[in-house]
């Protein structure tokens, strides 16, 4: 939970103030289409059905399902005459009923203009509903190239020098499959055990693996041919954070079981795109800066260098410094069983990285790889990511972003 | 200075018999005068030079983070360049003006601060391997003599002694020449060798191998 409303809460203790309300309703519904207009927008991301007390549902209508539809209340058969459970997902008109998506609409301290219709729906996974009108895959995929989009850019622009290997595993730190699932779950997002009409909306409705199966053939990894294994060819053909292969389409899990992390990750990033729809980028920015780029990760733990040291002289000879030198800051013990030895690395009077080992060479190495990491790890003083300047008239504040001519190949 | 003057009083009062094993023996006759003896002044980077408030800075000896960019890192136009060299100036006239703490002095921990230029009083700690520059004075011929001796007798005229004899480097000997099959017979020497280890052995050396791939990652 990141951020609760005072105002919200405050009015959650006060009493009512009827007095003050119009007692008619046609009238307080006028009141407030005046006070705003973006309360007049079209709420349904989903296909409108004409919800005044005629709803029906085509579904093929076997005899034995309404003679037991009998048992059931008069005034619910009528507004339902076809049983719930004959539904693949909840129905859109269920979703303002739901107190679990009134309380995750608090928790994510999202606007009331948001329409609990849309939250429903970024629940429901496609293997649950296979109806493209009523489950997240289109949101999930706007989703996921918005998320990719704003994780890159803050990367790139405040990170210019990362390494492609690190860009990739940091943005799969960020916005990944594993991320993406925990962040659903520390949102307090719960899955339904079976996806179905009568089940609460405000589950995450998916087709669970039987306990035993196999993973679907989609998501099954493939190893890759022996000529796509560049990172040119992760960079252009697969997804962002530079799998073998491409993940499947969402539209192409419909009514496969599919695990809870894919269930969950389809959840968040169609979340996303349906705030991108109703809200606008500029909520959709503080939405990402609040919940995804506050997470803390220690970029520089991601390197591996195979050769630091021959890497380092690499770079000092590329970029016109003098030859790195290490030389012997500190040492204690020498002779004895745990000796220590700290070595920094110099190139000419500037020292580049220190490093500390129970060895010459060890220390030598260590203090090799933190200046590489020093190298790559620079960070601009001040950073406008191109994002934060769309539909700006204003361009004063833009300042061009630093481009590195890339890393070092030895 | 009244402190050390005791320490040392109580340092040259300890006269023992030879025969008899050393034993602890306190010259103070109480526990307090004892303690109050032994209380040291703190050291001098703890102690204000005046009275009036002023700013300790005392770091413990840490590895610098490598989030600080080193001013050589830093693009043309970066500002802390600006900011580093204005450090670096002020912090030259005050080398003037006052000498090199002696906890400062090279060879401690703090005689170069992590995230400042160093002082330009204190010299730069010694090389660990001596440096040497490159020379590329051989020749053609000489090169191809390298490869003729080593293709023709590889046991006799071994890395080590072309290197030695053509005053080059090991690895610049095997770059102008391989021998694929003196190779593969030293590595099934040494595998062989490897096989009749003990598990205790084979273990301690993979377990390095392990360690010695965490050095680049720099955990």
């Amino acid at each position: 939970m990141k951020r609760i409303p005072l105002s919200r809460c405050a009015s959650q203790l006060q009493a009512a103030p009827s007095p003050r309300r119009p007692s008619c309703l046609y009238q307080a519904q006028r009141s407030i289409a005046a006070r705003s207009n973006r309360t007049q927008a079209r709420y349904q991301t989903t296909v409108s059905i004409p919800n005044d007390g005629e709803l029906e549902v085509e579904l093929p209508e076997e005899p034995s399902l309404v003679a037991g539809q009998t048992a059931k209340p008069r005034i619910r058969q009528t507004r339902w005459p076809t049983p719930l459970e004959k539904l693949p997902s909840p129905h859109p008109s269920s979703a303002e009923r739901s107190v679990k998506l009134h309380a995750l609409r608090s928790r994510l301290a999202l606007p009331k203009r948001f329409p609990l219709q849309t939250l429903a729906r970024t629940l429901v996974h496609p293997s649950a509903d296979p109806n493209a009108a009523f489950n997240n895959a289109s949101l999930s995929i706007l989703g996921r190239h918005l998320l990719g989009y704003y994780t890159t850019e803050w990367l790139m622009c405040n990170y210019p020098r990362l390494p492609m290997a690190v860009v990739f595993s940091a943005v799969d730190a960020y916005i990944g499959p594993k991320a993406l699932a925990t962040v659903a779950s520390e949102w307090g997002i719960e899955a339904a055990a079976e996806p179905g009409g009568e089940v609460d909306p405000g589950l995450l409705q998916f087709r669970r693996i039987q306990s035993g199966g196999d993973l679907p053939a989609s998501l099954r990894r493939q190893a890759p041919w022996s000529w796509n294994v560049t990172t040119t060819h992760k960079i252009m053909k697969t997804d962002e954070f530079g799998s073998d292969s491409a993940a499947p389409s969402p539209h192409a899990l419909s009514s496969t079981p599919v695990p809870m992390e894919e269930a969950a990750q389809s959840f968040v990033r169609a979340l996303v795109g349906a705030l991108h729809l109703q809200l606008g980028a500029p909520l959709v920015k503080r939405f990402f800066r609040d919940h995804f780029t506050s997470r803390h990760l220690d970029i520089s733990t991601l390197f591996d260098f195979r050769t630091p040291t021959r890497d380092l002289s690499k770079l000092c000879a590329r970029e016109g410094f003098e030859a790195p030198v290490a030389r012997l800051i500190s040492e204690t013990g020498r002779l004895s069983r745990h000796p220590v030895f700290v070595v920094g690395v110099y190139s000419g009077k500037d020292k580049l990285g220190e490093g500390a080992g129970s060895s010459l060479d060890e220390a030598r190495t260590r203090a090799a790889a933190a200046a590489l990491k020093a190298w790559y790890l620079y960070r601009p003083l001040e950073v406008t990511v191109p994002s934060s300047t769309e539909g700006e008239l204003d361009t004063s504040k833009w300042r061009p972003n630093m481009v590195d001519c890339g890393e070092v190949i030895v | 200075m009244s402190a050390s003057k005791s320490v040392l009083r109580t340092c040259l009062n300890t006269r023992q018999p030879s025969l008899l094993p050393r034993v602890q023996c306190r010259h103070e006759s109480t526990a307090r005068r004892h303690r109050k003896l032994l209380a040291l002044p703190e050291a001098p980077s703890y102690t204000p030079s005046t009275s009036a408030p002023s700013l300790i800075f005392n770091p413990p000896s840490s590895a610098p983070s490598v989030y600080h960019t080193p001013l050589k890192f830093l693009p043309k136009d970066d500002k802390r360049r600006q900011m580093y060299s204005q450090a670096l100036s002020a912090s030259s006239t005050a080398a003037l003006r006052h000498k090199t703490s002696p906890v400062a002095a090279p060879g401690t921990p703090l005689s170069s601060a992590s995230h400042l230029p160093p002082r330009p009083s204190a010299a730069l700690p010694a090389p660990v391997r001596t440096p040497y520059n490159k020379k590329y004075h051989l020749t053609e011929a000489q090169i191809a003599e390298i490869r003729n001796l080593r293709l023709g007798d590889p046991d006799k005229w071994t890395r080590v002694k072309l290197a030695e004899k053509f005053g080059c480097s090991q690895f610049f000997v095997g770059m102008v020449v391989k021998v694929p099959e003196k190779a593969a017979r030293v590595e099934a020497e040494h595998q062989s060798m490897r096989e009749k280890w003990g598990k205790r052995r084979r273990e301690a050396r993979e377990e390095r191998e392990r360690r010695k791939v965490l050095w680049g990652r720099d955990l």
